[in-house]
């Protein structure tokens, strides 16, 4: 699964230029899928038709983003430099003195304006040194409106934790890929349609989900995503943390995910003996919330990836806790569902 | 001589329109289209729908799309001596409230106001040093009663700004007026219907379906329900967007600057716009020779929020004029941008068989 991580982190996908990264996706999800495109806004959505036909067939929608977050540049200063507007939460401490990689290749390095107290860093009071002269050698090197992101890297800590980015919310689409990898591989015969969705713009907003939602129209969502964890020091208390196991979404600052979606959860892994835990993430949102109120509605779920440092370049999690998730969620799948 | 685009402009900009309130400039707009479209609808938000439709039986959709609304205020309470508390609807900023004169009622019957705050005579030193906040202004109508005022307006009236349109600077080629946000939009769609209806012959094969839509200032946007009704394959929103090209605004903060042409979105806090759109406006600017700009500062948020979210997804473009003190008593804005605004909306229009050849092989 390293590798597969390894892989899905290597090509850049910043919010609203997730192309690159959809065609990896794409490749890899069409082994395991009947059919595989995107919608206008991107999402890459990609269905695996029931395979046992029965009397109470159900649409199922599997969700993690394929988006990261990054910059965009508005304006070159004669100096060379290049100004920067942040796409999604950048928290600029962890921002500062990283490389960055822009759409093109070009390389750079985030920089906060001089006497800039940490507290006081914004979008207009950084740059990024790109390492030319002038504005036009910089014009050559990097466009208005070319995206850029802190450089993605993994690393493997002690066991089986893996420290790097963007694992937000690359690991939620490797999860996926391997659900539908062992899914294929076992054999197993499935009685509902499965939408796997990679979908673009989580970080900005949840924007594509809600296209992607109303396309699947479906009964039942369940969305892979990280989540926050108590167990940093100085953290808010959250009992949920790195290597707990799986994390069952109750609520997070968006959505309160549906009851007998839980419930399940809860009542399989249980009976599967699956590592797990609740999540109550009371500080950010995801997908979920965009899928639950599309159209009809949808009974909502998600199955969180305990994660470290949040957006900053060295994310840290559990690979045990990914093939948790896995197993979990085809538990879900194969269970009977109202 | 006033041009007469710029002379619908004035007559927009002086329509008493604020969001949930937008009756007079809708009736306004009804009458200068309802000849020249093939198809016209109010839904029950209130968005006038405007369609020019092709003769290609699977013609594509596109969806332009302004907003008639304006910023403005809400009588909340009337006191004994008959000056009316308010609130405002959308954002104002409460330093540019003081004394100005303003236009308070509902869609049928309007008074004139102005919005009072303690005169500087009467306030200390440390009242002074504050900004007022809109709780302690009111608006004096020249009532003398509850009574008295209650015979001119009620609870729930809506008030905007009331201001001259003014044409100033070289060549008279500045414009200063309430509401050019959006109006300007509603204006180069007008001009644009009534242009289709008058060159048959440049009609591009795809269905465009004009929006005119209601209570984009609150955020409780009207083009929500538009699009969904609409379903679009593409959008292109107009608007009218806050720049700083002022003094002492670092440039690297200023946004956009008056007279350098329309203003090229690529994201703001509620949408990241197509590239592939974006690269198409560009070049059609490019290739027309017509003045265009890229918005370098992320901010702001418009309609395009709503559209390109709406059902299945729909690919969004936002072209805006640069409009100095928006939300103010006193827009400012150049005519040379609106006529740069008017030609990319059009040609972009009449070429948007490349638009749509880009998309070829993108599932």
């Amino acid at each position: 699964m390293i590798d597969l991580i390894k892989k899905a982190v290597s090509i850049q996908g910043v919010s609203g230029r997730e192309s690159k990264i959809s065609e990896f996706f794409a490749k890899e999800i069409s082994k395991y899928t009947d059919e595989c495109y995107n919608d206008n806004l991107g999402n890459l959505i990609a269905i695996k038709h029931a395979e046992v036909i029965g009397d109470n067939k159900k649409k199922v929608m599997l969700c993690a983003h394929m988006d990261e977050i990054g910059f965009i540049t508005t304006f070159i200063e004669d100096s060379g430099y290049i100004r920067c507007a942040p796409i999604g939460g950048i928290n600029y401490i962890a921002a500062a003195y990283s490389l960055v990689t822009f759409e093109g290749g070009t390389k750079g390095v985030i920089v906060p304006e001089r006497e800039v107290k940490a507290a006081d860093l914004t979008s207009n009071k950084f740059y990024i040194d790109i390492g030319v002269k002038d504005k036009k050698e910089a014009e050559k090197k990097v466009k208005i409106g070319e995206c850029c992101a802190v450089e993605s890297k993994i690393t493997k800590l002690c066991g089986t934790i893996i420290a790097g980015r963007p694992l937000d919310d690359r690991i939620g689409c490797v999860t996926m890929l391997e659900i539908a990898r062992k899914i294929s591989q076992e054999g197993t015969r499935l009685k509902d349609d499965i939408y796997y969705v990679f979908s673009v713009q989580e970080e900005v907003g949840c924007r594509g989900a809600k296209t992607a939602a109303y396309i699947a129209g479906a009964d039942y969502a369940l969305v892979y995503d990280v989540t926050g964890t108590g167990d940093s020091i100085g953290s808010i208390p959250m009992a949920c943390k790195v290597s707990g196991g799986t994390a069952i979404k109750i609520k997070d600052s968006s959505v309160i995910c549906h009851h007998d979606v839980v419930d399940m959860l809860t009542a399989l892994a249980k009976a599967k003996g699956i590592k797990h835990q609740h999540e109550i993430l009371q500080h950010g949102g995801t997908d979920t919330s965009s899928i639950q109120m599309t159209g009809s509605g949808c009974r909502v779920g998600a199955l969180s990836i305990p994660t470290r440092n949040i957006h900053s370049p060295c994310e840290v999690c559990d690979t045990k806790d990914v093939e948790a998730c896995v197993d979990l969620s085809i538990e879900f799948l194969k269970a009977d569902k109202k | 001589m006033i041009l007469k685009d710029i002379e619908l402009l004035r007559e927009l900009c002086l329509c008493f329109g604020p969001s949930g309130c937008e009756d007079r400039v809708r009736e306004l707009i009804y009458e200068q289209i309802k000849d020249f479209c093939d198809d016209i609808t109010i839904d029950r938000m209130g968005n006038l729908i405007a369609v020019v439709h092709s003769e290609k039986a699977d013609a594509k959709k596109i969806m332009v799309s302004a907003h008639m609304d304006e910023v403005g205020f809400m009588i909340c309470d009337i006191d004994s001596d008959g000056y009316l508390k308010f609130c405002t609807v959308g954002g104002i900023d409460p330093r540019v409230l003081s004394s100005r004169a303003v236009t308070v009622g509902d869609e049928n019957r309007q008074t004139d106001g102005i919005i009072g705050s303690l005169a500087i005579h009467h306030q200390n030193a440390e009242d002074r040093k504050k900004i007022t906040p809109i709780d302690k202004m009111y608006i004096d109508i020249g009532a003398n009663s509850k009574e008295d005022a209650e015979k001119y307006v009620g609870i729930g009236d809506f008030g905007t700004f009331k201001t001259n349109f003014v044409l100033f600077g070289k060549d008279d080629k500045m414009m200063r007026a309430k509401a050019i946000d959006d109006r300007l939009g509603c204006t180069v769609m007008i001009e644009i219907i009534r242009y289709f209806a008058e060159h048959k012959d440049k009609k591009p094969d795809c269905n465009i379906a004009f929006s005119f839509s209601v209570r984009e200032e609150v955020g409780l946007s009207g083009a929500l329900t538009a699009a969904d009704s609409i379903h679009p394959d593409f959008a292109i929103v107009l608007e009218s967007t806050a720049i700083a090209d002022i003094a002492d605004v670092p440039e690297n903060s200023r946004v956009a600057k008056v007279g350098d042409g329309g203003v090229i979105s690529l994201l703001d806090r509620s949408t990241i716009y197509d590239a592939k759109f974006i690269e198409f406006a560009l070049q059609t600017a490019k290739e027309n020779n017509i003045a265009v700009q890229i918005k370098k500062y992320l901010s702001g948020g418009n309609d395009a929020n709503h559209i390109h979210k709406s059902r299945e997804g729909v690919r969004t473009l936002a072209l805006s004029a640069p409009t100095r003190y928006l939300h103010s008593a006193s827009c400012v804005a150049k005519t040379d941008d609106y006529f740069a605004i008017k030609e990319l909306t059009l040609k972009m229009l009449e070429n948007s068989k490349n638009l749509f050849e880009r998309y070829i092989g993108v599932k």
